[in-house]
Formats: structure tokens, C-alpha cells, sequence
């Protein structure tokens, strides 16, 4: 027993020296797509070589799981250091919480507005006080197939009506109009982000993600409408539920589809040799609008209250906020950089960024501007309305019900 | 002598001291601990901020149209549970209860099913069933049935029933296993005596297979409720964590809790689900011990 006691003591002490001994970073990541993965680990390679008294740790967790997983770690007492994250809603309903650390200080000009574009701060911040390092953005499309419309002399339709006759043409050449692959429910939520905005405009279809517009609303009908509509028409894939977002790109890459609304990320997935071929386009204009808008959600990074290693936390994010470390990361990807300094990485890039500077609202996305619950009841309803869109009414009363209580709740 | 007596009967309680232990503090605490946490708001548990609502959570999910879903959804695995595995775990268990040549290869084979844990039987199911090149979609165009292909995991209308076949198709090895169990415990003279009284088949499995059978079917019938009410891997997995239309108690719990942190709420499922499943094991614990005292 005494020998045991003697034991357990040693492997105790030895324990609590192995914790503190070397200097340690913790990221845990939710950039599990091959290509992010590895342009974020030469980053990270990078800021190991400049402090190579650091013992930096990635961990990566697929995306919907991580979702899942990040309150549980926020609230642990065993925190990661630093977690990757989206600006806006979903960052402050944190530190609402109290769960996060204000990160004012790490900035390497001196302010956020020394890196950063200045309308970035709001979503970045919270109560005044900043919690989120902006890393890089990117956009929602049209994506298409160009070897598809060439074929069949298609133009790029700019309104409705031109984007239905599109899709008319599509589908008696035999190709699907529309991919989507609503198996992951949240490609449905582009969906609902883009056709709401073109049908009443940017700014009320923000008031609905903020829970202060009833689903049941008229307007909010006559969009979902156009959705049950094209549904019934045959313009989306047939038994796009049973299709992973990935599956669905495959259909567009193949010419079995023609379009897919998607972010700029597609362009991770898909072949060398398919890259040229695929372009895109804004989302066509409802309704005789004039104005538009865009999802443009950004990614970035936090630092959890309980972080074990917050000195090299900071010290990580100061280095992810140069232009140095957002070029390393954006370039490769096509994506735009959140820092000012960075020059935009391609010629598409430079398109991107013109159709976001030239709408009237930004959006991050439905389910980074609505709570997490909402967005997944409403993501589950417009995949169903997708399906069976007779049930319309139903499906949007139950909507409205569940929108009541998930607000009154926050 | 005395402390003879008192060491014999300390004895198996020395042994069962830490399992017992470890079964208080992991099994039996959280169950009153969620007990507790269903009369809690959201963010109660996860945020450490307590507030008690008292019944709130259980009269939101009467009026809530997702949990009578989950309900009706629960209702269906159990009937299917109950109805499918049972008879056609005995009948295979009856057909391989002969010796013959290759019984033992194809009893091997149909319980191969039973070793697969439920995400990888999840995973080649939702291939399976893919309505575009999904073996079985395959199969029912390739005999001209194109109208029967149908969209069985993305449409409202089957997705229940292609998960609960699943679930049967897997119950069914496990009901045979026990039926097997039971067969053998059967004497032989018992049967070699209904033939030498010229019993014919059906008299003999009426009268002395099936009765004598009847702690397999208790046990069989049991377990296939239980699993029927706990069902979730399969729903999760086929369903890509998203049920829908497919939602059962333990999937809408999980995601309640987990995805929307919603702890109160999702403990509140939980003690449902854990009233009506412990309403079946009394009934079975019932039973099990009148068959001891008989015995």
C-alpha cells in the first residue's frame, strides 16, 4: 500500500511537470477540407519557425462537429488556447457569455483599423470591446458550369425571368438546372439568404434573421414562394436530399448540372483539371430590384476566457493579422484577406470583390446571422419545402412557432 | 464461529463494493441529475447560470410538434421491433436448429450483422439506399419496378420505415441467437415422446416448442423494445445528424441538448424516454422473477 501511495505521488509530481514545463500552444480548427487544412499548416509552420520555444498543437475537428463541440470546450476548464470561428452573431453570443478574451491589444499597427477595414469592427466586436481576428472572407455565387452553357448558347441571366429561361433550357437539354446538395441542410440556407434578399431586400430579410419578422409574413411567403415554385418546376437536381454538398458539386463538375449556389470554397473540391470550367455569377434580380446582397462570411480566430497559454495565444494572433500571415493563407485558396495591405490574389477574386463592394447589404450567412436553432429548423423546412413544396403553409406556421420561442429564449 | 457467519456474507459484498460504486456514481446519480436538470432553462448547465422552470420544459414538449413526431416515430420502430424480429428470428432460429450440412456456415452468416456497430451498418445502408446508384434502387429499375425506386432517405414519406428496416435487419440475428439458446435447452425426450404419441409438427411447436420457449420470447421481446426505444445511431448516422421526418426521442434529445445547447429541454426527452423504456423492464423483471420462483 505505501509503495503504491509512493507510486501515485511520483507519477503526480511527474504529471504537473510535464504540464508546465515547455511553453504551449492549443488551436483547435475546424478546417478539415484538404486544401485549408494545408495552407493553414504552413501558417502555422511559419509562426513555429519564428518561435521555436513554442510547442503549437493543431487539432482538427470537421466542421459540423465542431460546431457542436466548441460551448463544451469554451466552458471547460481545459480550454484550447485558440479556436477558429465566424464574425458576427455567432461570436458575440459568446462573449455575451463572458466565455471569450478581449482581444484589443494584439493588433500589430496599434487598432483594428491599422489592419483591418473598418466596417469589419462590428462584427468582430462586442460591447465595444474586440473578440475576433478577422482571417478571410468570401462569397456567395451563382457557380456554373461554362462548358454547359457554352454548349447550349446560354447567356448569363441577370433577372428572374432570364434565370428561369435558363433553367428551362436546361432541362429539356436533359441537365438538371440547379445542383444543391440539401443532405447538408445549410446549402438550403443560401438559398434562403439570396432569394429573400433579392425578393424584399437586404435589409428586411436582416431584420428576419434577427427574429423580429414573423415567417408567416407575407413577404417572407413570397419568397419561399419563388423557392416552391422553381421546386416545382423541376429547376433543382431531383433527390437533392440524399446528396452531400460535395456530391452536388461533382453533379455541376460532370455537366449534369448547371448551376449551384455556393460559396467560393467550391472551388477547394474540385478538380485541376474541372477549376477553368467553373465561373460565377451574381444571384440573379427579383422582383424589379435594383439593389442586392451578398453573403460574405468571414472566418477568423478567438482566444476562449480559459485558455491555458494566453501570452502565446496573442502572440499567434499578432502574427495572423499581418499581411504577411493573410496572404500566406488567402492566396493559395482564392480567398479575399481580411487585412488591407493584402492585394487580391486573382482576377476572380477581384470579381468577388467588386460584386460585394457593389451591394447594398452584407450578410454573413443564415445561419451565422439567426441563432444556431432557427437556422437549423429553417434550413430543415426550406430542404423540406424543397421536397414537397405543396406543404408550404404548414411547414412555414410550424416555422413561425419555433421562431417565437427561439427568440424569447436569447 | 459468529464472525465466521459475518465473513461469509461480508464477502460478496467486498466484491461488488466498487462495482456497485462506480454503477451509483455513473449510472444511477446522472439519472436523478437529469431528473433535475429537466426543471432547468436553457444555459442552466453549459453557462452555470441555475434557474429553475419547474414544469416548463415538460409543457412545452406537449405542445411541441417535433416531439410528437419523435413520438409517433418511436411508436413505429417499436411496433415493427415487436412484430418482424420475433417470428422471423424463430423461424431461422427453427430452420437451423437441424443438423445438416453447411447449417452451421449459414447461421455464421446471418449473424454477421450483429458484429457491425450501427455507424458502419449506417453507412453502407444510406449507400444502399441511395435513390441514383444505390444497390437497391439498382435493382428495383433493373426488374422494370422504376415507379417503386423511390428517395427513401431524403423523402418525409419513407425515411421512418427505411431506417426501422435497418434496425430490423439487424435485430433479427440477435433474436435468432436467443431462440437458438432457448431450442437447445429443450429436452429430447420431451419431443421424442409427442412423436411416439403420434403428435403431428403443428401440435408439437404449438404445445411444447412454443411454451417451452416462452423465457427466450420474454427475453427476445425485451431486449427488441428496449432497442426499439433507444434507437438513435442509425437514425443519426442515415440521417446526417439531421433527422427531419425521421426524429425519435433519443435523436430530438441529442440534438436539443448538444446542438442547441438547450440542456434543460433535452433532459426533459430524456426523462420521457427513460419513464416509458423503464415501464417495459419492470414488466420485465416482473416476469423474469415469477419464472425463478416457479423454478
Amino acid at each position: 500500500m505505501k509503495k503504491a501511495l509512493l507510486v501515485l505521488t511520483a507519477l503526480m509530481v511527474l504529471g504537473t511537470g510535464l504540464f508546465a514545463a515547455p511553453s504551449e500552444l492549443v488551436i483547435n480548427s475546424y478546417m478539415s477540407d484538404e486544401a485549408p487544412k494545408q495552407v493553414f499548416a504552413t501558417v502555422v509552420a511559419e509562426f513555429q519557425k519564428r518561435n521555436p520555444d513554442i510547442k503549437v498543437t493543431v487539432n482538427t475537428t470537421a466542421h459540423e462537429q465542431f460546431k457542436t463541440l466548441l460551448p463544451s470546450w469554451l466552458t471547460s476548464k481545459q480550454a484550447p488556447d485558440v479556436v477558429t470561428w465566424f464574425a458576427g452573431y455567432r461570436m458575440q453570443a459568446f462573449a455575451e457569455k463572458g466565455l471569450l478574451e478581449p482581444i484589443d491589444t494584439v493588433f500589430p499597427g496599434g487598432s483594428f483599423e491599422s489592419e483591418f477595414p473598418s466596417a469589419f469592427k462590428t462584427p468582430s466586436s462586442y460591447n465595444g470591446k474586440i473578440y475576433f481576428m478577422p482571417q478571410s472572407w468570401y462569397w456567395w455565387a451563382v457557380y456554373y458550369n461554362k462548358d454547359v452553357f457554352k454548349k447550349l448558347n446560354l447567356a448569363i441571366p441577370t433577372t428572374q425571368k432570364e434565370f428561369y429561361d435558363v433553367c428551362d433550357k436546361l432541362k429539356a437539354a436533359g441537365i438538371a438546372p440547379i445542383a444543391i446538395g440539401a443532405k447538408d441542410t445549410w446549402t438550403a440556407g443560401g438559398w434562403f439568404d439570396y432569394m429573400d434578399s433579392a425578393v424584399n431586400g437586404g435589409e428586411f430579410h436582416v431584420k428576419l434573421t434577427k427574429g423580429t419578422v414573423a415567417y408567416t409574413d407575407p413577404a417572407v411567403k413570397k419568397t419561399f414562394n419563388y423557392i416552391a415554385e422553381m421546386a416545382s418546376k423541376g429547376y433543382f437536381m431531383k433527390n437533392a436530399a440524399s446528396y452531400s454538398w460535395q456530391e452536388a458539386a461533382n453533379v455541376l463538375f460532370r455537366g449534369e448540372a448547371g448551376m449551384y449556389l455556393m460559396g467560393q470554397f467550391i472551388k477547394d473540391v474540385a478538380p485541376a483539371d474541372v477549376k477553368d470550367k467553373i465561373d460565377f455569377f451574381k444571384f440573379p434580380l427579383f422582383e424589379g430590384r435594383k439593389d442586392y446582397a451578398v453573403d460574405t462570411p468571414t472566418d477568423g480566430f478567438m482566444i476562449p476566457k480559459n485558455a491555458k497559454n494566453k501570452e502565446n495565444a496573442k502572440k499567434f494572433l499578432a502574427f495572423l493579422a499581418t499581411a504577411e500571415a493573410q496572404e500566406m493563407f488567402c492566396k493559395p485558396l482564392g480567398r479575399l484577406a481580411a487585412n488591407k495591405k493584402v492585394a487580391v490574389p486573382n482576377e476572380e477574386a477581384k470579381r468577388g470583390l467588386d460584386m460585394v463592394l457593389g451591394a447594398k447589404t452584407a450578410m454573413q450567412f443564415y445561419d451565422r446571422d439567426a441563432p444556431e436553432e432557427m437556422a437549423a429548423k429553417g434550413m430543415n423546412a426550406i430542404v423540406d419545402i424543397i421536397g414537397t413544396p405543396a406543404q408550404l403553409d404548414s411547414i412555414l406556421t410550424a416555422l413561425d412557432k419555433e421562431r417565437v420561442r427561439i427568440y424569447a429564449a436569447q | 464461529m459468529k464472525t465466521k457467519i459475518s465473513k461469509t456474507s461480508l464477502l460478496p459484498w467486498m466484491f461488488l463494493a466498487l462495482p456497485l460504486t462506480m454503477y451509483l456514481i455513473w449510472v444511477i446519480l446522472p439519472v436523478f441529475q437529469s431528473m433535475l436538470f429537466s426543471l432547468t432553462s436553457r444555459d442552466t448547465i453549459m453557462y452555470g447560470q441555475k434557474k429553475f422552470i419547474g414544469l416548463g420544459n415538460f409543457i412545452r414538449l406537449f405542445q411541441d410538434s417535433q416531439f410528437h413526431l419523435a413520438l409517433y416515430n418511436n411508436l413505429i420502430w417499436l411496433v415493427f421491433f415487436v412484430a418482424l424480429p420475433i417470428p422471423l428470428g424463430l423461424g431461422i432460429a427453427m430452420l437451423f436448429n437441424q443438423d445438416y450440412k453447411g447449417a452451421r456456415l449459414y447461421k455464421t452468416l446471418f449473424y454477421i450483422p450483429m458484429t457491425l456497430s450501427f455507424a458502419v451498418i449506417g453507412t453502407i445502408w444510406t449507400w444502399i439506399y441511395h435513390p441514383d446508384f444505390g444497390a437497391l434502387n439498382t435493382l428495383l429499375r433493373s426488374i422494370g419496378w422504376e415507379s417503386a425506386a423511390k428517395q427513401w432517405l431524403g423523402d418525409k414519406r419513407y425515411m421512418t420505415f427505411a431506417l426501422v428496416f435497418v434496425g430490423v435487419w439487424r435485430q433479427v440475428p440477435y433474436v435468432m441467437i436467443l431462440y437458438l439458446a432457448g431450442l437447445k435447452n429443450i429436452p429430447d425426450e420431451l419431443v421424442e415422446a409427442s412423436m411416439i404419441d403420434g403428435a403431428s409438427w403443428g401440435q408439437r411447436f404449438r404445445h411444447i416448442i412454443i411454451p417451452l420457449l416462452t423465457p427466450a420470447t420474454i427475453i427476445a421481446m425485451t431486449i427488441s423494445v428496449i432497442d426499439s426505444l433507444r434507437a438513435f445511431d442509425i437514425v443519426y448516422v442515415m440521417t446526417n445528424t439531421k433527422a427531419r421526418a425521421a426524429e425519435v426521442l433519443a435523436s430530438y434529445m441529442y440534438s436539443s441538448a448538444f446542438h442547441y445547447q438547450d440542456y434543460g429541454y433535452g433532459s426533459a426527452i430524456a426523462v420521457i424516454q427513460f419513464i416509458i423504456t423503464f415501464s417495459f423492464i419492470v414488466v420485465y423483471i416482473n416476469s423474469t422473477l415469477k419464472n425463478e420462483v416457479q423454478r
